[in-house]
C-alpha cells in the first residue's frame, strides 16, 4: 500500500481522536502508536491524542496548543455517534471546517471509512494465516454492530464489498458479521463453508471487545478473560473448532499502517476542500 | 507569549513542581546530569536522585518524554491511573531530557492539558464550565445524568473529588452559576498539594467536571429515581 502524499504542515497541529477507556488502558495503545508514528515523520508542528473517556479530554483540546490551524482525525472505525454527535459537540465544531475563539478547526472523516483500509484489511488477514490459500478461506470481518445506528455496520459492509472486488487471489468468501446484530459472529462456524476461517476485528484497538468478548463468541474462550496485555489469544493460531482452522487477528486498528490512513484522510480533505 | 516561552519564563522563575513530578533544572540538576536541560523523577525520589548524582542503581533511567505515559499508566499497585490527577504515580524512575520541547512534552505526558489550562488561566482565555451546563449537553446513556439533584451532586463532588479520592486537581466549577460547590476538602483543594505556591508549582486545574464524574453522576441520578418511585 502506498499512502498519498501530504504536504508537510509546520504550523498546523494534528489531533487523533479516540474513544478512550476508564478500564482498559490497552485501549489508547494504537492512538499513541499512530500519533507516535506520524510525529516521527515531521509532518506537523504537534501531533497529539484527544480522547472522549481518558486525559486530555476532548474538551480540554483547545488548550493543548498555540497551532491556529488543527487537523482533527476521528481514529474511530466508522461514522456514527461519535464522529457525527459527540466529537463536534465537545471540540464546538459547526460543519468541516470552523473557527473556535481564533483556532480554525479542520475536521476529516474518520480512518475506519476510507478506502486504503481495503489493503490494510488484505494484508493482516494474510499475516494472520501465512501460507493458507485465499481460495480455500472464509474472511470475516466482524465489528460491534448495533440496532440504534445503522452507519455503525456501513463502513464494514463497504470495506466486505471492496475485499471482495479486490483482483488478487480471491477469498472463497468474505462475510461481515457482528457482535450485537445479525449475523452475529458466534454463527461463524455455519456461514463459513471452508476449511479454513479468518477473523479479522474492524475495531481500533484490542480492547473488550476484540480480545476478551469476541474470543468467547468465536468458541476460543470459554469465559470472558484478562485485559489484551495480559493475554496471548493470537499466539496459538490456528484454533482448530468445528472441523475448520479458525485463524484469529488482533483489531486492523493496531496495525502500524494505521497512520498513513490517517494521513490519508487529511490528503482527503485537503483535496476535496481546495479552492477551485 | 507561546506555551513553551511561558515555561522558560516560569522556570526562571523558580518553577520546579507539578502534580508529583519534581522538575531538577538549572542549578538545581543533580551534578551528573548538567549535561541534560532538566532531569524530572517523583517528589519524594528527589533527594535519591541527587544524591545518586542523576542515576540511581536501582531506577528506571528513560530520556524520552514520551515515557511519561508509560510511567504514569499504572500506580505501584498495578491499578489503572484513567485520571491522571491520582496521587498515585509511581516511584523510582529518572527521565533525562534534552530541551524545554521535551519538558513540554513530558508535562503533558504526565498531566495531559494541564500547561495549557494554566496558561490559559493566566492569558484570562479560560472557559470555565459549570456542572448543570456539562450535564445538559450530555446525549445518549448519560443524558439520564442531568437529572442528578443539588445535594446528590454536592454530595458526589465530595466523594469522587479531591486528593482523598480520584483526583488532585482544583475544581474550578459550581454547580451552576449561582450555586458555589459546599466547602469540604474536595472544593477546597489548591491543585498543588505540596505546600509550594506558584510560581514554584502550579496547580492541576478541573475546568468541568471530567466524563468519570458524570457517569458517576448518572448512577446517582437512577438511584434517587428509583427511590423517588419506590417511596
Amino acid at each position: 500500500m502506498s499512502p498519498m502524499p501530504i504536504q508537510p504542515k509546520p504550523h498546523s497541529a494534528l489531533f487523533i481522536a479516540g474513544h478512550g477507556s476508564t478500564e482498559n488502558p490497552d485501549s489508547s495503545v494504537p492512538y499513541f502508536d499512530h500519533a507516535s508514528e506520524i510525529r516521527n515523520r515531521n509532518l506537523f508542528a504537534e501531533v497529539h491524542c484527544i480522547f472522549w473517556k481518558e486525559e486530555p479530554s476532548f474538551r480540554e483540546a483547545w488548550y493543548l496548543t498555540d497551532c491556529e490551524e488543527i487537523y482533527v482525525v476521528p481514529d474511530f472505525i466508522s461514522e456514527g455517534y461519535f464522529t457525527q454527535e459527540v466529537i463536534p459537540r465537545e471540540l464546538e465544531l459547526q460543519g468541516d471546517t470552523t473557527v473556535v475563539r481564533g483556532k480554525t478547526f479542520h475536521y476529516c472523516a474518520p480512518v475506519g471509512v476510507h478506502p486504503s483500509m481495503t489493503q490494510l484489511l488484505l494484508r493482516r488477514a494474510r499475516e494472520v494465516a501465512p501460507g493458507i490459500d485465499p481460495r480455500e478461506t472464509t474472511l470475516i470481518i466482524v465489528g460491534h454492530g448495533t440496532g440504534l445506528n445503522a452507519n455503525s455496520t456501513k463502513a464494514i459492509k463497504n470495506q466486505c464489498a471492496l475485499l471482495r472486488e479486490q483482483s488478487e487471489v480471491p477469498y472463497a468468501a468474505v462475510i461481515d458479521a457482528y457482535m450485537e446484530e445479525q449475523p452475529f459472529i458466534a454463527d461463524w462456524h455455519q456461514m463459513a463453508q471452508t476449511a479454513h476461517v479468518v477473523v479479522v476485528p474492524f475495531f481500533i484497538a484490542d480492547g473488550l471487545h476484540s480480545f476478551q468478548d469476541i474470543p468467547v463468541l468465536l468458541g476460543i474462550e470459554s469465559e470472558v478473560g484478562a485485559a489484551a496485555s495480559q493475554r496471548e489469544v493470537f499466539r496459538h493460531n490456528p484454533h482448530h473448532l468445528h472441523g475448520r482452522n479458525l485463524f484469529y487477528s488482533s483489531a486492523i486498528g493496531t496495525d502500524r499502517m494505521m497512520a498513513d490512513v490517517i494521513l490519508d484522510q487529511i490528503h482527503d480533505f485537503d483535496t476535496s476542500h481546495t479552492p477551485s | 507569549m507561546t506555551l513553551l516561552q511561558w515555561l522558560e519564563h516560569l522556570l526562571s522563575q523558580g518553577f520546579h513542581r507539578i502534580g508529583q513530578i519534581e522538575i531538577l533544572h538549572g542549578a538545581s540538576r543533580p551534578a551528573g546530569a548538567v549535561d541534560h536541560f532538566c532531569v524530572l523523577c517523583h517528589e519524594d525520589d528527589r533527594e535519591t536522585v541527587v544524591a545518586a548524582l542523576g542515576q540511581p542503581e536501582d531506577f528506571m533511567i528513560v530520556a524520552d518524554p514520551q515515557q511519561a505515559r508509560d510511567i504514569s499508566t499504572y500506580s505501584e499497585a498495578n491499578e489503572y491511573r484513567f485520571t491522571k490527577g491520582q496521587l498515585n504515580l509511581r516511584r523510582q524512575w529518572v527521565m533525562h531530557l534534552a530541551s524545554i520541547e521535551e519538558l513540554l512534552a513530558a508535562i503533558e505526558g504526565f498531566y495531559p492539558a494541564s500547561f495549557g489550562l494554566w496558561v490559559a488561566q493566566q492569558r484570562g482565555t479560560l472557559q470555565v464550565e459549570n456542572l448543570r451546563v456539562k450535564l445538559g449537553r450530555q446525549t445518549g446513556m448519560y443524558r439520564f445524568a442531568g437529572s442528578i439533584s443539588d445535594a446528590g451532586a454536592q454530595q458526589l463532588v465530595q466523594d469522587v473529588c479531591g486528593p482523598a479520592h480520584q483526583c488532585a486537581k482544583k475544581i474550578l466549577w459550581q454547580l451552576d452559576q449561582d450555586t458555589p460547590l459546599d466547602d469540604s476538602d474536595a472544593s477546597r483543594f489548591d491543585g498543588i498539594g505540596s505546600g509550594l505556591t506558584e510560581p514554584n508549582a502550579i496547580p492541576l486545574l478541573c475546568r468541568e467536571a471530567c466524563n468519570h464524574f458524570v457517569a458517576e453522576c448518572r448512577k446517582i441520578s437512577k438511584r434517587e429515581f428509583e427511590q423517588k418511585s419506590t417511596a
